[in-house]
């Protein structure tokens, strides 16, 4: 039994079939009965701009089968302002299709619109909280939640500690590092953090290398601060060499200390120690880069050494 | 597990010869090209376009679409990709958008062009060795001059009241400047009475795209990503505004604003973590889990071994450790190998002229032992049957990694350099962007571009002043 054609809710329908150009279409799928049905009568409905309850049905029939058909998402937002739909039904059916579908962009661009309309975030950070369990590190989930946090205002609203909290469970999981950078920096109203913030910020980075000292995460997260102070790579000399010595090579306990140590030397213009930083980590404690670190090298014998 | 699976297709001794085996890819790539694509495609259907460009661009690579179709079939692969082409300008992304004649005013909002698709349409058409004299090409880049917001970023299809809809980030912005570069060049300004995109904005959204720790991100202090990157850097090049010594010599805004970190950040994404199970635990003192501690092999697992190789050169082979004999790229800091992104960072290192800062050879056995599969195509991760997607940027790495029997391959336009010469040759752009009929030997001088580098370093520094194909615009 077809789904549409035999349905009498759909009988006054004339269901139009897609036109696949020509006797050598690309790409052709296998579709099956049921999603050709369906989609033919998405065409006709859309040609008409049917605005009605059983549009709805239609395009979460179609959802299911191809998340990413880019106009149906539209097409429905449409039809939900038109009917003047409960829109906290429509976030109640989001959140599993998500779920579902956790790689599919459309879905969010679709979610917020649907809050801008409510204009409100309740329940928001729970259900981002329930996506981030699933996988941790979503790009889609983390981007959602920097324009929930932006729109609605939420910098102090616990974002921080929830990025903490984050850490606490994984300290490699460089989303939520980068969520913390978003939380400290990325509030346009707020003019440059101040020296407080700053040290508070090394402080956390420290301590978390101190715990993982080959995660690179707070590494990164350490030396931007520094680039975004505009401080030299030399600050953090004393605190390098408690993971790593080009003297020391049997007492390496990081090679990204190693990394930031040849910086230092080269900003410090002392060659000859930092291409011993730098041959450890080619020969020794990075060799997967040892092309990369050699060509730091290289750029050791221009006159003016990169930073 | 999944590495144990792949291991007993491929038994891997070190010292043994990495094939590519072109005939299964040939034979994977024609069953997609002449057949359809199994129903689980559906959720995929209107990525179409993207699709039938992987197709068809990977039978080029291979060297097998000329002799593979007949004429007939050729004309009519051509025919299939003007019939998506939008009454508007651009292409639609698939046919399933087109209300044929009921198309009218009221619905137009519900099928739009699709500017991923657009580029992906016409860099097809180049392959296929079409003029695009059918493109309707003063509508297309009036257009895409309406797909750019006032922050300079690119949508992906105009709306309802000509709203842009689609993200902002620069997947959009990479092929929106591929459609101006193949329609018009890097040539700045209005051409025949058509406004130009505004370049410096565009470059100044990406500027901000940039990440504290040198990768480009989505938008905005969003995480790096080895995908936005790539985008970022191939849209860059197309506008003619990378921080290189071969770009023109003009006061005009570059994007990356700290090159070295952004080679930074790219040589990092090579790592051994090639599955779930080789999550290690550093420390041994409780800290890490095998649930949390990812790349961490490369150090913990080489600083105990003696080094063995004291010879070690700049232009020579890395230590050639066990462990590091084959090594994949992750897209972002602490995440494991997938195989897009070696496309992704390849293609983003061999555009800035950087390619071999990476182990090549590593990457090269990764791709070949690890995740090619034995029907043919590449999967995403050891033991992952092979998908259109990660099969076409698997080849792709290939081509961009020199290997015998492909074409060579241009990057930001991933697809061959024969397709892109195509291109270039074709009367009515060589009118627009000012090369004349005597300028034959600039254009071939330029066409050779040098991603294929030698072993050797080839460095910013040293680049020379070989004119990559990005500078033909000043012809």
């Amino acid at each position: 039994m077809s789904k549409y054609s035999d349905d009498p809710a759909w009988s006054d329908i004339v269901p139009l079939p897609q036109d696949d150009g020509g006797p050598n279409p690309l790409a052709a799928i296998a579709y099956k009965d049921e999603y050709s049905e369906a989609m033919s009568y998405l065409r006709a409905v859309m040609a008409e701009n049917e605005m009605s309850e059983r549009v709805l049905g239609l395009t979460e029939h179609i959802i299911s089968m191809n998340p990413a058909h880019y106009t149906v998402w539209l097409y429905r937002a449409k039809c939900l302002f038109t009917l003047s739909s409960d829109l906290k039904a429509e976030i109640a059916w989001l959140n599993p299709t998500a779920l579902k579908h956790l790689k599919n962009y459309q879905i969010w661009h679709h979610r917020q619109t649907i809050i801008e309309k409510l204009d409100s975030a309740d329940g928001e950070v729970t259900f981002i909280s329930s996506m981030l369990e699933a996988d941790s590190k979503n790009y889609h989930v983390w981007s959602y939640r920097q324009w929930l946090v932006r729109r609605f205002d939420l910098w102090h609203e616990g974002e921080l500690e929830a990025v903490e909290g984050m850490l606490k469970e994984d300290v490699r999981n460089n989303s939520a590092w980068n969520h913390r950078w978003f939380v400290v920096f990325g509030n346009e109203k707020m003019e440059g953090v101040d020296d407080g913030v700053l040290e508070r910020e090394m402080d956390y980075a420290k301590a978390a290398i101190y715990m993982t000292p080959q995660n690179q995460s707070p590494w990164n997260y350490l030396r931007g601060l520094l680039r975004y102070a505009k401080l030299p790579a030399s600050t953090l000399k004393e605190f390098a060499l408690e993971f790593a010595s080009p003297e020391k090579p049997d007492e390496v306990h990081s090679s990204h200390a190693l990394d930031l140590l040849a910086d230092i030397y080269a900003e410090e213009e002392n060659k000859k120690e930092a291409e011993k930083a730098l041959d450890l980590l080619a020969k020794r404690f990075d060799p997967i880069r040892a092309n990369y670190w050699n060509y730091r090298k290289s750029l050791l014998e221009l006159p003016a050494a990169a930073s | 597990m999944a590495a144990k699976r792949a291991e007993t297709f491929f038994p891997l001794v070190a010292g043994d010869e990495s094939k590519l085996n072109h005939s299964r890819h040939i034979n994977y790539w024609r069953r997609c090209l002449k057949t359809y694509l199994p129903y689980q495609y559906t959720s995929n259907d209107s990525n179409r376009m993207s699709l039938a460009f992987f197709i068809v661009s990977a039978l080029d690579v291979l060297g097998n679409l000329e002799t593979g179709i007949t004429p007939g079939e050729r004309e009519g692969y051509i025919n299939w990709i003007y019939h998506c082409q939008h009454p508007e300008g651009g292409f639609r992304a698939f046919p399933a958008t087109d209300f044929g004649e009921l198309r009218n005013e009221n619905n137009k909002a519900w099928d739009p062009a699709n500017v991923p698709a657009t580029f992906f349409a016409l860099l097809m058409l180049a392959i296929f060795g079409d003029d695009l004299e059918r493109v309707k090409r003063r509508e297309c880049l009036e257009w895409l001059t309406r797909m750019q917001r006032p922050d300079g970023s690119f949508g992906e299809t105009i709306g309802e009241n000509g709203r842009i809809e689609g993200g902002n980030d620069i997947r959009f912005g990479y092929t929106g400047t591929g459609i101006r570069w193949i329609l018009r060049g890097s040539v700045e300004g209005p051409v025949d009475g058509v406004s130009d995109i505004n370049v410096d904005k565009l470059v100044e959204c990406i500027r901000i795209s940039e990440t504290y720790d040198g990768g480009i991100s989505e938008a905005r202090f969003h995480e790096a990503h080895a995908g936005f990157t790539f985008c970022a850097i191939s849209a860059l090049s197309f506008l003619d505004r990378l921080p290189l010594p071969t770009s023109p010599n003009n006061d005009r805004v570059r994007g990356l604003s700290n090159l070295p970190l952004t080679l930074h950040w790219l040589a990092s994404r090579q790592t051994a973590t090639l599955d779930d199970d080789d999550a290690y635990d550093t420390n041994k003192d409780g800290t890490n889990s095998s649930a949390t501690c990812h790349d961490a092999d490369s150090f913990a697992k080489l600083s105990g071994f003696p080094p063995k190789n004291s010879e070690s050169s700049y232009k020579g082979q890395p230590t050639s450790q066990f462990e590091t004999q084959w090594t994949g790229m992750n897209g972002r800091c602490n995440k494991i190998a997938d195989t897009c992104y070696a496309f992704w960072v390849t293609g983003s290192l061999a555009t800035l002229n950087h390619l071999p800062i990476i182990d090549r050879p590593a990457l090269r056995r990764y791709l070949l032992d690890k995740v090619q599969h034995l029907v043919g195509g590449f999967g995403k991760m050891p033991g992952d049957p092979p998908d259109l997607y990660h099969s076409y940027l698997g080849l792709a790495t290939m081509a961009i990694l020199d290997e015998p029997g492909l074409k060579s391959f241009d990057a930001p336009l991933c697809m061959s350099n024969d397709a892109r010469k195509h291109l270039e040759s074709l009367s009515w752009r060589r009118k627009i962007v000012g090369i004349r009929d005597g300028d034959e030997a600039e254009i071939a001088a330029s066409s050779r571009v040098e991603i294929a580098k030698p072993d050797g370093m080839q460095v910013e520094h040293e680049a020379s002043s070989d004119r990559s194909h990005l500078t033909l615009s000043g012809g």
